[in-house]
């Protein structure tokens, strides 16, 4: 393999591994607030970027439907909190597990009844000509995918961390007893960590539709991708993500290219099982001691 | 005996009538069908193993399908292996990959968990996919199935061999859950801790049963194989996985029936899918029971609304579909989903918890009665203390990142001492005992036992070596009943061949276990209910049950935490009885409490600590008076709540 | 018709099927959803446009009564067990007189041995993989009831190979994906190949349905020197393909399989599968009246401007008028009389494909043509342009336009 084949591989990959970082991100959203993960996300991911998808075609342009389908992922990610997340909360249950899986079931099923089993194209007004940067090809798509990820990112930290909603987030992820005694509602954070979880999934759905088509069959490959990542980087580890998910991308790129394109998932999920094992709180994330 | 006869009764009419089915079915779709319904149900008892009775989100199930129907189709293909030997070696194959991904995979809990059975599917998907050259890839294998000792097997015949294995399953598995592992099952998914504190492997019992589960996955895999006759990597998804989860989850999780019903309703559910007029009959019966039910529920206020409305919600919109959906087939993922949604929701013990709680009060079948309790002489032998140290603590330090819970700690416990610890909240004592009992590994220094090595690594180690123990926080066994909390305690004592116990020859071993319990019962005074759930059981109760399950270890050093937190007054003074009886039977106690009257009472040196380290020791008197332990901890004359009691 | 029983058998058969009311019953089966539902749902409309043509003109003229045909449509989704549970269903059905269809080379193995075994006649159209009919010569059936009615892959990769030759072009990369349709259709391939001797494969590799990024296949090619890459897989891998070959720079032409002529790859490449070259049997222009016709009647039934696959449908089409001519002749709804006026069709059919002279005959398991209605000259090379398939080369047109005129 020569040094340019090698450099497309992994930068080609990496690219794509910023779409699993962001929805891994929409786990740690969750996970910071009610050390719940939504096993249903990667359909969350594609009902609204299916969604999107019919609001392009009902004729509205691109700069609209976005904030629609970003609107139609936080709606959902709410009603994924009331129906699945919420009752498990209160009766301090892992029963969440279980729910989410059967909310993002009946998702999947009522998405391929809407929109057909099928992947389908998705329009993009972003041209697809690439360009070469040191003899690498880039498309302007990938670099919007990489963009809008780490914006979205970027922008939610800022938002946790510079305004006073944010804070209080903070605050019940920290510890959520002693927030409710200060007048911070931890229903009322978990509903929000929700809503943006569906919001960043709709963003990754919308960013990657156009390189990699879209429909039902979608949701369960990007979503256990998405776990290796926020495992492997560990569950609280912000921007851990980031460099996992580019690196796992690279990965896989790499594995198609010498052993098979078959075989491109199987390092991560090998590296998600061992890092469950060895480091169960992930690359970056912190552990904790029981007490007895 | 009557009890009996009912139940081993229903058990072989089911089989009779499973077994006469076929004289009646005509068509080979029919008989198709019919043959799976034992294959899944041998599934699902594999599945019900880990879901059920370990509580764990088992999302790998479905891999163990694919490749114990791939093992046993390609041995059949590739080697000329017979029907038998094929199938034996499709469950070892599952049996050995259980093991091997149970091994990092159990160290984990609910979500991680989950993740890695969910990983290692895809990875299985995968390999079956893409080792082409071996299993065909994406174009599937096709082949016939081979002879069963030599005789090509008709339809009928195959099912029949099928049932015939599904019985024999369920035997093993009654048995098997019926003895001690299944009590271990279930101690572990309430308490892991106390499971290894009692001396039973916590984790050692996970990686068994989940490999078990697997095992029989992969038995039933060979099955499928050989029933269809064809294979694709591409049937093994996660959508089948939902459709394995439902079943266990409908039918009731910890139940064989319930498996057998969950087998049943996946079965048929895609032909009754595909009849409008019988699924809308049902939808409407599911409404209408949810219906009733939720009403019930909100007017008693008994749970949160959301547990009675949502399941009237998803079967409303399973009957509106039933009746406005083109092709309910199309929707069978939809319609899973609604089911397990409710059933999850409004009926968390599936159809044979429910059936259970409404029929067992009609049918009142009464459990067997136990035996008479053996003497305490029996269930506790009189142990002769040797002269010196029980117990030796060397600088023993134990540190939690910058905090130095234990700081340099060393003392000695007499053989046949009663030995107190007291000292102020947050001065290491805890934190000392679970070092000594095995929880924590020391940061440094030695922690030895009497006739064992030094620094013992883990709660089951130190449990075999001899040291047992009740903890501040009750970590009992909640869903079993008194009697098999302190069955559980009482493992070691009476370990039954493995094989003995699945043949069902188990019970002369119970029954003297049983005995063996209740005496312990008696001695705390619980024998009365001893079928009683354990968390039913009030706190004071609650604690003396701890106490006889610590005592069916027959330790050498018994450690209390905290005892008599929580006692009125008359229960503290049963409870000095009963630490004097023990003390009389030859154990070594360590005691640690806040009640200063039951520790100058019994104990015979009280060691006293404060900020992790040893601040007095010597006999109870001598400390009271020392100054550095009124200072720091029971108060200088003086002082307002001075004196006696907690402080 | 020879002997007196034989006959009288006959003429009690057919009593027995018009007693059994004024339908004959055909089963419509194939991809109608999942990743080959425009090949699939084309096939059944063009299909249906001619069933709705015979039944409104009154039926298939047969005795003094004209039967009126019944479809049954089902869905395998391109799912080789629903295609295996299908196929046992229509099986059991006694007064089934015929199916039609099958897009996928795996369902035709998975189902077509339940139809063979009780010896109902299949019509397999579009479905082209090689494997469908070369199975029953391998198991050595003597009386086959299963016809195919499309290019096979054995005409499809000769007309690629004679592409390549035809360009001068000698160094190709061959992708293809892992079904039994790609891995069939690569065995095809590489046999033309060795037997033509001019064309080198540097790079041979294989895709899954479903992924969606061929960059290492791609890269494969490119550092191999590829100058035409060959693809055998369902219409949105090939789109992916042709994107990622835009992207990394290689400007090679793209040849593939009739699968590609399908709106999923078209939509799906947009730009970038312009010049893709795939045979194709029928092409959407109205290259002559009879022909323009058929487009027009099509176009206002389904109420589209373009067809989504329109090979599939014209086959679709095509093989009703076939099998309603077989019907006639045998003046019998039962399955075993179909088959055999099949096999001597004697009046011409008047397609939109082509006037089909006795396009089939005696099955014979050493020539495996008997049951195959299309030959190479039958085929054109299609070129996409512009989200339409269009003729690669024009001399074609008037090829094809001959063959629909009589």
């Amino acid at each position: 393999m020569d040094i340019l084949s090698f450099g497309q591989l992994v930068v080609s990959g990496a690219f794509m591994g910023l779409v699993y970082a962001l929805i891994a991100y929409g786990f740690q959203l969750t996970y910071a607030t009610s050390r719940t993960t939504n096993f249903g996300q990667g359909e969350l991911v594609t009902a609204s970027a299916l969604v999107a998808l019919s609001i392009t075609h009902l004729g509205l342009p691109y700069g609209l439907m976005l904030p629609c389908g970003l609107g139609f992922g936080a709606l959902a990610g709410l009603a994924m909190e009331r129906t699945a997340v919420r009752i498990a909360l209160q009766e301090k249950s892992e029963g969440w597990i279980m729910l989410t899986i059967i909310v993002g079931l009946f998702i999947h099923s009522t998405c391929e009844n809407i929109w057909g089993q099928a992947d389908r194209p998705f329009p993009t007004p972003i041209p697809s000509e690439a360009f070469q940067v040191l003899g690498i090809a880039i498309t302007p798509l990938e670099l919007s995918v990489a963009l809008g990820a780490l914006g979205v990112m970027g922008l939610i930290e800022l938002f946790k961390r510079r305004t006073l909603l944010g804070k209080a987030v903070q605050a019940v992820a920290a510890d959520p007893e002693a927030a409710g005694l200060m007048g911070i509602s931890a229903r009322r954070a978990v509903m929000l960590s929700y809503a943006l979880s569906g919001m960043v999934a709709a963003l990754a759905g919308i960013l990657v539709a156009p390189i990699t088509t879209v429909g039902p069959p979608m949701a369960s490959g990007l979503v256990l991708k998405a776990f290796s990542v926020a495992v492997v980087a560990g569950l609280d580890s912000g921007f851990g993500a980031i460099l996992v998910g580019m690196f796992l991308g690279g990965l896989e790129n790499l594995t198609s290219f010498l052993v098979g394109s078959g075989w491109r998932e199987t390092p991560g999920l090998a590296l998600l099982i061992l890092t469950l094992a060895v480091r169960p709180n992930g690359l970056f994330g912190r552990a904790a001691i029981r007490k007895v | 005996m009557r009890r009996f006869l009912f139940l081993r009764g229903a058990e072989a009419l089911a089989l009779a009538l499973l077994a006469a089915l076929p004289l009646a079915v005509h068509t080979p779709y029919a008989l198709g069908l019919l043959t799976l319904l034992p294959i899944y149900g041998v599934l699902l008892i594999g599945l019900d193993v880990s879901v059920g009775y370990l509580g764990l989100i088992n999302l790998g199930q479905v891999g163990f399908l694919g490749l114990g129907a791939y093992t046993a189709a390609l041995l059949a293909i590739r080697l000329g292996w017979g029907l038998l030997a094929s199938l034996a070696a499709a469950s070892g194959a599952g049996l050995a990959l259980g093991c091997l991904l149970a091994l990092p995979a159990l160290r984990l809990q609910g979500p991680p968990f989950a993740l890695a059975t969910l990983s290692f599917s895809a990875l299985a998907a995968t390999a079956l996919n893409e080792l082409e050259g071996l299993t065909g890839g994406a174009r599937g294998l096709s082949f016939t199935h081979p002879a069963c000792l030599g005789a090509a097997l008709e339809p009928r015949a195959f099912f029949w061999l099928c049932l015939a294995v599904l019985a024999l399953v369920w035997t093993a598995m009654r048995n098997l859950l019926a003895g001690h592992p299944g009590r271990a099952f279930e101690a572990l998914r309430d308490s892991p801790i106390a499971t290894d504190a009692m001396g039973v492997g916590s984790y050692r019992h996970k990686v068994a049963g989940f490999a078990l589960g697997s095992a029989l996955g992969s038995l039933a895999g060979g099955l499928y194989a050989f029933q269809f006759q064809h294979l694709q990597p591409q049937v093994f998804t996660h959508e089948f996985m939902a459709v394995l989860l439902l079943g266990v989850i409908l039918g009731g999780r910890r139940s064989l029936w319930g498996a057998l019903a969950g087998a049943t309703v996946v079965v048929l559910l895609p032909n009754l899918l595909s009849v409008r007029p019988v699924f809308s009959v049902l939808a409407g019966a599911g409404l209408l029971a949810s219906l009733v039910a939720g009403v019930r529920r909100l007017r008693r206020r008994t749970v949160d609304p959301f547990r009675a409305l949502a399941p009237i919600c998803a079967t409303a919109l399973l009957a509106a579909g039933a009746l406005l959906a083109r092709r309910t087939e199309d929707w069978r993922l939809a319609v899973f989903a609604l089911i397990l949604f409710a059933v999850v929701v409004g009926l968390p013990d599936g159809l044979m918890g429910f059936a259970a709680r409404s029929l067992g009060g009609m049918l009142r079948v009464p459990p067997p009665p136990l035996p008479a309790p053996a003497s305490l002489e029996q269930a506790l032998p009189l142990r002769l203390p040797a002269p010196g140290a029980v117990l030796e603590v060397e600088e023993l330090r134990r540190h939690f990142g910058g905090v130095k819970a234990v700081d340099g700690i060393t003392f000695a416990i007499q053989d046949g001492a009663i030995h107190g610890l007291i000292g102020p909240n947050g001065s290491g004592k805890s934190t000392l005992v679970n070092v000594v009992s095995g929880l924590y590994p020391p940061s440094s220094g030695r922690v030895r036992l009497r006739g064992a090595r030094a620094n013992l690594p883990g709660l089951v180690a130190a449990a075999r070596a001899g040291i047992a123990r009740t903890f501040q926080n009750l970590e009992l066994f909640g869903g079993l009943s008194v009697l098999d909390n302190v069955m559980v305690g009482l493992n070691s004592g009476f370990r039954q061949p493995l094989a003995l116990t699945v043949a069902g020859l188990g019970e002369p071993g119970e029954r003297r276990a049983q005995a063996d319990a209740l005496a312990l019962l008696a001695f705390v005074g619980l024998e009365g209910q001893a079928r009683e759930r354990a968390r039913d059981l009030p706190s004071g109760a609650q604690r003396f049950l701890e106490l006889a399950r610590a005592l069916a270890r027959r330790p050498s050093l018994l450690i209390l935490d905290e005892p008599a937190a929580g006692l009125a007054l008359p229960d503290v003074r049963r409870l000095i009885g009963m630490i004097r009886t023990i003390h009389q039977r030859g154990i070594t106690v360590l005691l640690i409490e806040h009640h200063m009257d039951v520790v100058t009472e019994l104990c015979h040196r009280v060691t006293v600590l404060d900020g992790g380290r040893l601040l007095a020791e010597g006999p109870p008197e001598a400390v009271k008076r020392d100054p550095r332990v009124l200072e720091a901890y029971l108060g200088l004359p003086g002082e307002p709540g001075n004196g006696e009691g907690t402080p | 018709m020879g002997s007196p029983p034989l006959f009288t058998l006959i003429l009690a058969l057919s009593a027995l099927s018009l007693r059994a009311g004024d339908t004959l019953l055909i089963a419509l089966t194939g991809a109608f959803s999942g990743g080959s539902a425009t090949q699939g749902t084309s096939m059944r409309d063009g299909a249906r446009l001619a069933i709705q043509e015979i039944n409104a003109a009154g039926g298939i003229p047969v005795g003094r009564h004209h039967l009126r045909i019944r479809v049954l449509e089902r869905d395998d989704e391109g799912k080789n067990e629903r295609g295996a549970l299908i196929a046992q269903e229509l099986a059991s059905m006694a007064a089934l007189s015929g199916v039609i269809g099958t897009v996928n080379t795996g369902v035709a193995l998975a189902g077509d041995k339940y139809f063979e075994h009780k010896g109902i006649t299949k019509l397999v159209t579009p479905c082209a993989g090689s494997q469908c009919m070369a199975q029953w010569s391998r198991a050595g059936v003597r009386n086959l009831s299963i016809f195919r009615f499309g290019v096979n892959d054995g005409i499809q990769s000769a007309m690629a190979v004679a592409e390549l030759t035809r360009r001068g072009l000698t160094r190709v990369a061959l992708l293809h994906d892992s079904t039994n349709y790609g891995v069939s259709g690569r065995d095809d391939l590489l046999r033309e190949i060795r037997a033509q001797g001019k064309v080198q494969v540097v790079a041979l590799e294989k895709f899954n349905m479903g992924d969606r990024d061929m960059t290492a296949q791609l890269l494969k090619a490119r550092t191999g020197g590829a100058q035409a890459v060959l693809v055998w897989g369902q219409g949105l891998e090939a789109a992916i393909i042709a994107n990622g070959m835009a992207k990394l720079g290689l400007k090679v032409p793209l040849i593939g399989s009739s699968a590609l002529a399908s709106s999923n790859f078209t939509e799906t490449a947009g730009r970038n599968g312009n010049g893709t070259l795939m045979p194709e049997t029928f092409i959407e222009e109205p290259i002559n009246p009879p022909v323009a016709a058929f487009l027009a009647r099509f176009h206002k039934a389904y109420r589209v401007t373009r067809i989504a696959a329109p090979m599939a449908a014209a086959q679709g089409y095509d093989c009703v008028k076939i099998f309603a001519a077989a019907v006639q002749q045998a003046q019998s709804a039962d399955t075993r009389r179909i088959k055999e006026a099949l096999e001597d069709l004697r009046e011409p059919v008047a397609g939109v494909i082509a006037i089909w002279r006795h396009p089939f005959s005696r099955w014979n398991p050493a020539d495996l043509q008997t049951h195959e209605a299309f030959r190479q000259d039958q085929a054109v090379m299609g070129m996409v342009l512009d989200g339409r398939i269009v003729f690669s080369d024009p001399a074609d047109r008037d090829r094809l336009s001959r063959a629909t005129t009589p």
